[in-house]
């Protein structure tokens, strides 16, 4: 329908003016830099084959999905992913093309838990007879599982769970049942309405010998079938269903589930580690207790990895914007120019260049972790666990660290944003809304902390009594700490303003000060734990900082491939992301003598010269993720973050043509019951809806 | 409809002990005097006035809540326009007023189609409304007879309000004023209850005479038909579409193709258009029009210590009753721990709990400030005629507390709404996994709080003008102007004491705590004005400092209120001496908290010594979470929100947190009534329903 609306344009200098310019300003190769970061494991070249053909299928639109209630946007996130699936056989795409597909629709699957947690759980656990059985029923879809541990009275702590599973040495079969009501199952992705499987974690209770005593051998693994294959209703004994809305994850069925003495076979226990012998009922060990938490290591690893592409998002919807966006003339300058950048300010790029720094950062402490991960994975087949207790703790911080950066930095964006980000189209509503559960799940972020803390002061522990020989670069680092802690002479002098390698020591040097500290409190002081919480989630955030700057430091310095243009301005975020870190933590650095009070007070002004470096290329650098403007789309549309700039114009287009709510009339006069003009809804109507 | 709950659930109880019995304990450990505490919150006639709306509101089908988080936009806002006249209705029964009515809002607790109404559209038309235009639209407006909102903001232009690209051309001809949208741009944007609500609309427009740009200026635009609720010709209107949050407002966008209003149309109370001779008559006192600004921040203040107290009763209670792994220490038989006994968890919930006493207190300090200005202004302007205006003396009297109060106002804005709005998320993860759940009741209060930390001026933004302040108090203090007001007085403090040193006693006296606050904030102005006057920095170079100087100042200001309200005699008699105490421990664990996380500028400022940053942490907060801990429950009990209004599991009262959770995931949600078919390659998505939905 035309109308006067259609000629109007928005003023001058518009959207598309404004980042081509942006984009001429800056000599660094998008595609070089693009090539670095996402080309290594097929990444972009995926990305570019999937895409198109996402973008035929009208269901994966996502312009009105926001409007949505809650069972249609669910049926719809079913629908789609259903619509997945296919699109898999019809093009054959590989584990990680679905993945990629996955990504860019930007819905939580209703499957996902069936094809992560719920096959990692049964290829890592089950024995090789039980694998035989299930993969194959998995792989094929025949069945569509979840995994259920967490209950409605117990998260984190795993060995808390109260569901038991109780065993029958009459029938060789183990009771499933729920004796309270948080004992309930609760979060469980994937099992609220679509599986028919999950993987149950209860309490294993087995009869103490000579006795009519059950004993808890602690939480296991049990595949249960939980909904008839054919009507999809719960099995007898069985209460299934999905606990309703939530911040986000709309399109995902979060579970809860409780039984009723049901009955599994033996062969339900997966037997990999542990098992029940069902002639004695006899318990025999895992050969390292810590193994069953291997997925978990797992699925953090990857989150980690997750979430430099999260906030690149981010970062690039409000890096555009931002530049789009003018507001005030410089009071400084030409009172008659134009409006300036926003992205000028100096208050707008302290909050969104040091995170398009951080994105980089994520991404070298990413790479590092998935080669930690799967050089320890390698080691445990060889049935060598040593690497393991490593891996946990620096999973453990980083996971703590990364999910934390990333979440406030998706806020941090949409609210630099101003007044926009709030809409529906700054595109960042979903992605906040889904991405806020990371810092709370698999291990809330501060629980966690302490499995970091309490790794590190054994480690110095160990370095104190001088066992002195062999060990990692930590060991060392521990030892000489902990020698020159005793000659009493603490210098360390590190220039970071003008060493990048002295960043590094100078985080190092933090980071191992705060581990003695701990260790001196716990070990010396006999401190309680509880007291040291707070000092003990500090130390997990300075450790996993200082990893986060090593590896972007050695990333950078072992780099022989990259055009000096792209160098120098990947230094400058090194430089940018460590020197930030460090400045909003100054004290602790100066408390140590990690950093001098000249270096400290130097720091904003350092800060901002390198932010004014920065800024001409921020649109590049942000261009560099190539990030699909049909992702930035997530959750119905990013207007703000378009490539092309045309903001203004594809608000006004979903507001005006796209908006369902635009189709109704209200009756606004308070003392007439009519809601809708002529549509008949009235009182009587919303109210018999109650 | 779910199906029945099957017996053998219907008998499951939570493991013990039971969320009432621990709720029951935290009351009993702790001898806080919630009534009295109350009271002195709140007063008795607002907890009373509250207690009868409940009664009132509560049992209205219409107003229940349970599919408030699963509804699809177009049916919410539907339901929240029968809200909206429902209330109006009980309103116009039971003869409410403003305050009434807005009470009632509250305990609805989301926003409503007629919101920009009842606030916004009236008060513009009141204070910039002559005698004539408030019966030919204020009368009206107040019947409901038109319905109007307040359109200030563009799609291209937000805080600028002097970049407004809308414009209102006067056409000496005819009398008439051209109102136009010349851009895209243009195009209001955001104006709550315009989208599918309004009839009328006050429109900010550039006020054009003979081509002479005058500035923008209000306009009163008819913008649908009263009868059919059609769009005018040449008007352009409807809702912007969904949101992060709000989406029970209907947020509006508003573009107009040369429409004519008549004269009478723009608002002329400070300025107007001569219509014989076409001239233009300034505004008498521009400093009013601010006045309304200064006090919607002033309430914001008010409010963000309540909105505040929301998130922290439910967390309170909840990390009360959850309970997680034993104690490292403890024994190994001994239960798990009650997650709130952690220490990291009481350091970030129990400093929000402080923070949302110290802002309560801080805005009951500048409504305080704003009416003392206003009846100021009232006796300046008395024995004359409104618009001959005051003498210069009084005028510079007024405009001098004005400025301080503006000033003031839009920092404290600032920082009280991020307080609020980041102190709700850090609520919410410290739930855990259950805060996620929209029954957490935090989320859905989050989003819908947070467009306050853009809204009436962005946060970021606003830091410039304080900083303005502060510069130009520096100014006239070094010129040797005498001290006259609170912010001077600190500065001349800190440039008299500034080569002695200052030596504040933080650990043990609570005045030299607000006296350390107050030399930060004299040291960082003095600082910055160093940058700009004597290096000659550029203004937008400097944003940086300026914003943390705002913070500075704004801390130092609620601090000081805090110190104030708890060193009051008012409190002293409302209170008994242990809860008094307890306040004072209150004020000094919000005061000590934020000095550690602003370690390095208390020490580079010399406001305090390494040693006592090092104390500070490790020992006097440390012990003031223990002083504080066994109060918990009860201060927030104080704050008396109705588990109704909270609408959280998590939060209730009685602590019966498992129970209700499990209820309204297997009775109240929507979802469960869906029995799909999981397999891909089978076209039902239900099993009852036979048809392909691909």
């Amino acid at each position: 329908m035309p109308d006067f609306t259609d000629k109007l344009r928005p003023s001058q200098p518009d959207g598309p003016s404004t980042l081509a310019k942006e984009r001429e300003q800056s000599n660094i190769s998008t595609e070089e830099l693009g090539k670095h970061l996402l080309s290594s494991d097929g990444f972009l070249e995926r990305q570019a084959r999937i895409l198109p053909i996402l973008q035929q299928e009208e269901i994966l639109s996502k312009t009105k999905q926001q409007n949505l209630s809650r069972p249609e946007r669910f049926k719809l996130g079913l629908v789609r992913a259903k619509l997945l699936r296919r699109l898999s056989d019809k093009y054959k795409w590989s584990h990680d093309d679905y993945k990629m597909a996955e990504y860019l629709v930007d819905d939580v699957s209703p499957y996902f838990l069936h094809m992560e947690m719920f096959i990692t759980t049964i290829r890592e656990q089950a024995s090789e007879e039980q694998r035989a059985y299930w993969v194959p029923l998995i792989e094929s879809w025949k069945i569509i599982g979840a995994y259920a541990q967490t209950e409605l009275g117990h998260g984190s702590n795993v060995r808390g769970l109260e569901l038991e599973a109780r065993w029958d040495s009459q029938t060789k079969e183990f009771v499933i049942h729920s004796p309270t009501l948080t004992a309930s199952k609760w979060w469980n992705g994937s099992l609220g309405r679509v599986a028919n499987h999950a993987i149950v974690v209860a309490q294993l209770l087995l009869p103490e010998p000579d006795s009519d005593r059950f004993v808890s051998h602690g939480p296991h693994p049990f595949i249960v079938q939980v909904r008839d294959m054919k009507t999809h209703l719960p099995l007898e004994g069985i209460v299934v269903g999905d606990i309703g809305p939530k911040y986000g994850y709309i399109t995902m069925d979060n579970a809860y589930m409780l039984f009723d003495h049901c009955r599994v076979p033996h062969s339900a226990l997966l037997s990999r580690y542990s098992n029940v012998n069902p002639e004695t009922g006899l318990y025999t060990k895992p050969a390292q207790p810590a193994v069953v938490y291997g997925s978990l290591t797992y699925v953090r690893a990857n989150i980690v990895h997750h979430a430099r592409l999260v906030l690149a998002r981010a970062v690039t919807v409000a890096t555009r914007y931002t530049t789009v966006r003018r507001q005030f003339q410089d009071r400084d300058g030409d009172k008659r120019g134009p409006e300036l950048s926003v992205l000028d300010y100096p208050t707008v790029q302290i909050r969104i260049l040091p995170l398009l720094a951080t994105t980089f950062a994520l991404h070298y402490t990413g790479q590092a972790m998935r080669t930690v991960y799967q050089n320890a994975r390698e080691d445990i087949e060889k049935g060598d666990f040593k690497s393991l207790a490593y891996m946990h703790s620096m999973s453990s911080g980083l996971k703590s660290l990364c999910t934390m950066l990333a979440a406030d930095g998706i806020e941090s964006c949409r609210r630099a944003m101003g007044g926009h980000g709030f809409g529906g189209g700054s595109g960042l509503i979903q992605l906040n809304n889904d991405y806020l559960s990371k810092p709370t799940v698999e291990g809330d972020n501060w629980m966690i902390t302490q499995q970091v803390a309490g790794y590190l002061i054994k480690k110095m522990g160990a370095a104190v009594e001088g066992e002195g020989k062999g060990g990692d670069e930590m060991d060392a680092r521990f030892r000489a700490f902990a020698r020159e802690k005793h000659a009493g002479g603490l210098s360390w002098g590190h220039d970071i303003l003008n060493s990048d390698r002295d960043i590094v020591k100078s985080f190092e040097l933090r980071a191992t000060a705060l581990a003695y500290d701990a260790y001196e409190q716990r070990v010396i002081k006999k401190k309680d734990w509880n007291s040291l919480l707070i000092q003990l989630h500090k130390l997990s955030r300075a450790q996993s900082q200082s990893i986060m700057v090593t590896t972007f430091f050695e990333a950078l310095s072992a780099d022989k491939t990259l055009s000096a243009s792209i160098k120098t301005i990947l230094w400058d975020l090194y430089r940018l992301f460590a020197l930030n870190t460090m400045e909003n933590e100054g004290y602790d650095f100066f408390r140590f003598s990690a950093i001098s009070q000249s270096d400290l007070d130097a720091l904003p002004t350092r800060i901002q010269d390198l932010m004014s470096r920065i800024r001409p290329h921020a649109v590049k650098l942000v261009d560099s993720w190539m990030i699909p403007d049909y992702l930035l789309d997530s959750g119905g549309n990013s207007a703000l973050g378009r490539y092309d700039g045309r903001v203004y114009e594809d608000l006004f287009n979903r507001a005006h043509r796209l908006n369902p709510l635009n189709r109704i009339t209200f009756n606004p006069n308070y003392w007439e019951d009519e809601i809708v003009k002529g549509s008949g809804v009235e009182w009587s109507e919303i109210l018999s809806k109650l | 409809m779910p199906s029945p709950t099957p017996e053998w659930v219907k008998a499951l109880k939570p493991s013990g002990p039971q969320g009432s019995e621990l709720l029951q304990q935290e009351r009993a450990q702790s001898n806080v005097n919630v009534e009295k505490l109350s009271e002195l919150l709140h007063t008795k006639e607002t907890l009373k006035r509250q207690e009868s709306l409940l009664a009132l509101l509560q049992p209205e089908k219409v107003f229940d809540k349970s599919q408030n988080h699963t509804l699809g936009r177009v049916e919410r806002l539907q339901r929240s326009l029968a809200k909206a006249k429902r209330l109006q209705q009980l309103s116009e029964q039971h003869k409410w007023s403003m305050e009434e009515l807005h009470a009632a809002n509250e305990l609805i607790g989301e926003p409503t189609p007629y919101g920009l109404h009842a606030s916004m559209f009236l008060v513009t038309l009141r204070e910039q409304g002559t005698p004539e235009q408030h019966k030919l639209f204020l009368e009206r407006a107040q019947k409901y007879e038109i319905i109007g909102c307040y359109a200030q903001t563009e799609l291209g232009h937000g805080s600028n309000v002097r970049g407004l690209e809308t414009t209102a051309t006067w056409n000496s001809s005819d009398k008439t004023f051209t109102i136009n949208s010349p851009t895209l741009t243009a195009s209001k944007w955001w104006i709550g209850s315009l989208g599918r609500t309004a009839n009328h609309a006050v429109v900010m427009a550039q006020l054009f005479i003979d081509g002479k740009n005058y500035g923008p200026h209000p306009f009163v635009v008819q913008v649908r038909d009263l009868q059919t609720h059609q769009p005018l010709e040449n008007v352009y209107v409807g809702d912007i579409g969904p949101k992060f949050g709000y989406n029970t407002m209907d947020n509006g966008f508003l573009l107009f193709n040369n429409v004519k209003v008549p004269h009478v149309n723009m608002l002329a109370r400070f300025s107007s258009i001569d219509k014989n001779t076409n001239a233009y008559s300034r505004p008498a006192l521009p400093s009013l029009v601010f006045g309304t600004l200064t006090w919607v921040r002033s309430n914001i203040v008010l409010q963000a210590g309540g909105v505040l107290a929301r998130g922290v009763t439910i967390a309170t209670r909840y990390c009360a009753v959850r309970r997680q792994f034993q104690d490292r220490d403890a024994d190994a038989h001994a239960g798990e721990n009650q997650v709130l006994n952690y220490k990291m968890v009481q350091v970030r919930l129990l400093p929000l709990l402080a923070s949302m006493y110290a802002l309560h207190f801080t805005g009951r300090g500048m409504m305080r400030l704003y009416e003392e200005n206003q009846s100021r202004m009232k006796a300046a302007n008395s024995p004359g005629q409104d618009s001959r205006g005051a003498g210069p003396e009084e005028l510079r009297a007024g405009a001098n507390l004005l400025a301080d109060l503006h000033a003031t106002s839009c920092g404290l804005k600032a920082l009280a709404s991020t307080t609020a709005g980041e102190g709700l998320e850090v609520c919410r993860r410290a739930c855990g996994g259950h805060g996620y759940s929209s029954y957490s009741g935090i989320g859905p209060w989050y989003s819908d709080y947070l467009p306050t930390l853009t809204w009436e001026g962005d946060n970021y933004m606003l830091t410039q003008q304080v900083a303005r302040y502060l510069l130009k108090s520096a100014r006239a203090v070094l010129a040797g102007k005498p001290a006259g007001n609170d912010t001077s007085q600190i500065l001349q403090t800190y440039l008299d004491r500034r080569d002695k040193g200052a030596s504040f006693d933080v650990l043990e006296e609570d005045k030299d705590i607000v006296a350390a606050f107050a030399w930060r904030t004299a040291h960082l102005t003095f600082e910055a004005l160093k940058h700009r006057d004597a290096e000659q920095r550029s203004w937008n170079s400097l944003l940086v400092d300026f914003w943390r100087l705002s913070t500075a100042h704004s801390q130092y200001l609620v601090v000081k209120n805090f110190y104030d309200a708890v060193s009051s005699p008012e409190l002293s008699s409302a209170l008994d001496p242990e809860t008094k105490a307890l306040m004072h421990q209150l004020f000094r664990l919000y005061a000590l908290h934020t000095l550690e996380r602003e370690a390095a500028e208390f020490f580079s400022s010399g406001a305090v010594t390494v040693r006592q940053i090092t104390l500070t942490r490790t020992t006097a907060v440390m012990n003031l979470l223990d002083e504080i801990r066994p109060h918990a429950v009860r201060l927030v009990d104080s704050w008396a929100i109705p588990d109704w209004q909270l609408d959280s599991s998590l939060g209730r009262y009685d602590g019966k947190v498992y129970e209700d959770l499990f209820r309204r995931a297997s009775q109240e949600n929507p979802v469960n009534d869906l029995t799909f078919d999981p397999y891909p390659w089978n076209s039902a998505l239900l099993k009852n329903e036979p048809k392909s939905k691909l």
